[in-house]
Order: C-alpha cells, then structure tokens, then sequence
C-alpha cells in the first residue's frame, strides 16, 4: 500500500518537474524578442483601459503607437502628459490639448416637460429607441444616465433637476459619454476654451414648437448671428455655432439671446458655471 | 486492413461529435464560418496525433510497469496541455504565419474532451501504436468533417426565416441531429 502510494508521489513529482523544466526551456529557447517600445509606451499610459482612443484597451493601443500605426495624441485620460511622455518615447512632437465632457443641454425637469408617464427599460437608449424621447423636446437629456454609468473616472452624477452634472476636478475627457449619448449632448471642449456656446441642441425646423417643448431651448431667432459684432456665429443645422478662432469673448450674444441659451466660457471650470450660473445674467 | 477499418470506423461510424457527442462545446462555438472550423478542424487532427503519440508510450511504458494506471487521467491530461504548450512555443518562434493561424485554438483544445477521449479509447481498445496513431487520424478527421458540414448548414441558416423561437442555439441542435440521423446510414457499412 505505502508502495503505491510513493510510487505515485514519486511519478507525479517527476512528470511536473520535467514538464515544467522542459516549459522553461523552451520559454527560453523560443523566446521572441518584442519592440522593447511597447513595454516604455505601455508604462507611460495611465492604464485604466477606457476604450477612448479606439484600441482594445492600453496594451492594443500601446503596440499600435509603438509600430508608428497610431498618433501619440489619442489618449485622453493621460492628456497632455501621457502625449508628451509617448512624444518622448517615439521621438516625435506632441501637439494635444486636454478636452472635458460639456453638456450641451439644459432641459431640467422644470423647464422642459415630459411626455408623459415613461414605463420603459430605464435608460436613455431605450426610451429613445421606443418613445423617441421622454421630454416633449425630442432633442433633449432623457435623464437616465447612461453616460453616468458608462463614465469609468465617477466625474459624472446625475442631478435632481433630471441632467447629469460633470465634476471637472474627475473629468478626463475619454469621451465615452460623448460616444454613449444618444442624443449626442455632450460636446468634447479643450479645457482652456474662451468664448460664447450654446448649450442647447433642439435641431427642430419649426422655431415656434421649441418654446412649447422647452423654455430654455434655442429657438433659432438668429438674434447672435445678427448682433456678433465679429460676425463669427453661424447656424449650423439650427442650432447656431460659434467660429472660436474669432470670438473675442465679448459677451454680446449671451445678452441678446431671448432664452438665455449662451453661455461665456473662460476655461471650462465647474459644471455649476456651465449649467447655472448664467440662468443670472 | 485492419487499419482501414479503424480509420473507418472513427471517421463516419463512430464519428466523435456526431455518434457520440463529444466535444460539442467547441463543434458549436467554432462553426460560425468554414474558413474557421476548417482551421479549428486541423488544429485538432494535429493535436490528437500528438497527444496519442506522447500518451500511449508514457501509459505503456511507465503505468503500466509501475501499476499505477489509474493515474492516467491525471497524466494524461497535464501532458496533453504541457506539450500543447511547447508546441504553442515552438510555432510562435519558427512558424509564425501557422502561430497566429492557429491563433487562439491550440490553447483552447488543450483539454479538450474529444482528444482526451481518443487517448482513453487508444488504452481501453487495445490498440497497438500504429492502430493508436491511425484511430486518432480518424476521429480528428471526423471531428474535421462535422465541423465543416455543420459551418455549411450554419451560413446557410443565417439568411434562412427561422422562427423566432428556434434562433440561435437551438436550430444549430436541431441541424447537428439530423446530420447524426444522417451518419446513422454508415453504421452498417463495415460488418
């Protein structure tokens, strides 16, 4: 019976130190050298895999920049840091600027009245999918947060006024709530934009219906493009966009604006001085 | 004779996924188009072989003398992954092109259950190593064959109205049982 039982240990030990030495040689035999670039690219990304730039996380995207295949500038939680250490590292020049998440709307509950009674699959896809919008405005936030839970750096929380609020301390600029909303509200803004946006995003033809879905809605009365004494706004696709290589942050077009719909940004701060603040002026 | 007869047997007769629903797992997940079951289909024929070829010897050889065959399953198994990996090894280094054809298969057929179970039968049936070596040819070309036929059926039921009911999973089952009902038609083929 001990036999047995020795024999087997014995066997048992034998075959695994074999096996596992004969792995190890040949680990080393075959060992294929890797461009010793992607470990350096590799450790000087921040590692929290958000897809942002379009690799199947850090380590895809590390190898692609290591074989020259993408652009130093693509990672957005790294910024401007991560883009100069990769510039380093492959020896090209970094030219990035650091964007943050802006929501382009400001349909709070109180402004901008529901439909009605949603019963749905609680996020914002699927309301727009089945009801085309929970709000009377069919452009406007649905208010369920699919961007707060795509959002892997917490930066984003929704309020009780019904729109999410970005906490820019958080904020990276991954842009995957850009890329999750479906109603594409949020806009990826350099950090350090000066000058007039609007934070709205009603695309309706008809300028009448947009009072009656949202008080607070642009309601495409071309009173800005006419009044900019620089004449850099235009209306694109109804909503009207400001030319920034112009602007010189005058703040005409935010007096003007009969809704209130302008904003002036000088660096985008706080989320409190995008949404609310201007509710004043 | 005698070893057309084994090829035989294990290719149609006793087809591995067909007969004796084994290795189902990787028969579903890997039919979803020809190209890759043809590729899966070879990875496994090369593995079979190799694995009867290090097992038999190593359970004729060491097992048996020392009586401790009942070990086999242990050992069988922990040499079929560690040469899978060597293999793995070799290839990535010298054959780079078959390494990333093979790609994600030969890890994933390491322990695979219609392999391990071509090593038993090799034991169990009483083979000797060349009966061994020409049975695992079979049934890893029947494995091949099912695989292929079943991509067939699959790209062809893609573009099919299925009812909603039977999408997915379910009609692959349906299909892969008349294929079976189909290879019951050879069972009379070698007396």
């Amino acid at each position: 019976m001990i036999k047995v039982i020795l024999i087997t240990f014995g066997f048992s030990a034998i075959l695994a130190f074999t096996l596992g030495g004969l792995l190890a040689l040949f680990q080393e035999i075959f060992k294929v050298v890797r461009d010793p670039k992607v470990g350096a690219v590799r450790a000087a990304l921040p590692g929290v895999n958000c897809g942002g730039c379009g690799y199947p996380g850090c380590d895809g995207y590390a190898e692609a920049v290591a074989a020259g295949n993408a652009p130093v500038t693509k990672c957005a939680p790294g910024g401007k840091d991560a883009a100069e250490r990769l510039a380093a590292i492959m020896g090209v020049n970094a030219a990035s600027e650091s964007v943050v998440a802006v929501l382009l709307c400001r349909g709070t509950k109180a402004v901008a009245p529901a439909k009605g009674e949603y019963v749905g699959i609680p996020t914002c896809r699927a309301s727009k999918l089945s009801a085309g919008s929970v709000k009377l405005c069919a452009f406007g936030c649905q208010g369920f947060g699919d961007c707060v839970n795509v959002c892997k750096f917490d930066a984003l929380s929704m309020g009780d006024d019904g729109l999410p609020h970005v906490d820019y301390s958080k904020c990276s600029g991954c842009g995957m709530c850009a890329q999750e909303c479906p109603q594409l509200l949020f806009a990826m803004t350099p950090k350090a934009r000066v000058g007039s946006v609007v934070l709205c995003s009603n695309r309706a033809v008809v300028k009448a219906t947009v009072l009656k879905t949202c008080k607070v809605g642009c309601i495409k009365c071309d009173a800005c493009v006419k009044n900019c004494p620089e004449q850099c706004i235009a209306m694109v696709n109804g909503i009207p966009v400001t030319d920034y290589a112009k602007c010189t942050n005058c703040g005409i077009c935010v007096q003007k604006c009969p809704t209130k719909c302008y904003r002036l940004l000088d660096g985008v701060k706080t989320d409190v001085e995008v949404v609310e603040t201007a509710a004043a002026v | 004779m005698n070893l057309v007869k084994i090829f035989l047997t294990a290719l149609l007769i006793d087809n591995v996924v067909l007969m004796r629903f084994l290795a189902l797992c990787s028969y579903v997940g890997m039919t979803a188009d020809v190209g890759q079951s043809v590729g899966m289909g070879f990875a496994v024929t090369f593995v079979t072989v190799l694995a009867t070829a290090a097992t038999y010897p190593i359970y004729h050889l060491i097992l048996v003398p020392l009586h401790i065959e009942f070990l086999q399953i242990l050992v069988f198994i922990i040499v079929i992954a560690a040469l899978v990996q060597l293999v793995e090894f070799y290839l990535k280094k010298n054959v780079p092109g078959l390494y990333t054809a093979m790609g994600i298969y030969l890890p994933l057929i390491t322990t695979n259950c219609a392999i391990l179970a071509v090593t038993f039968d090799n034991i169990t049936k009483g083979y000797d190593f060349a009966e061994a070596v020409v049975y695992s040819v079979g049934v890893a070309v029947g494995y091949l064959i099912s695989m292929v036929l079943l991509a067939g059926v699959r790209e062809r039921t893609r573009t099919s109205p299925i009812p909603k009911f039977l999408q997915g999973t379910p009609i692959l089952f349906a299909a892969t049982s008349l294929l079976a009902v189909a290879f019951m038609g050879f069972a009379g083929l070698i007396k």
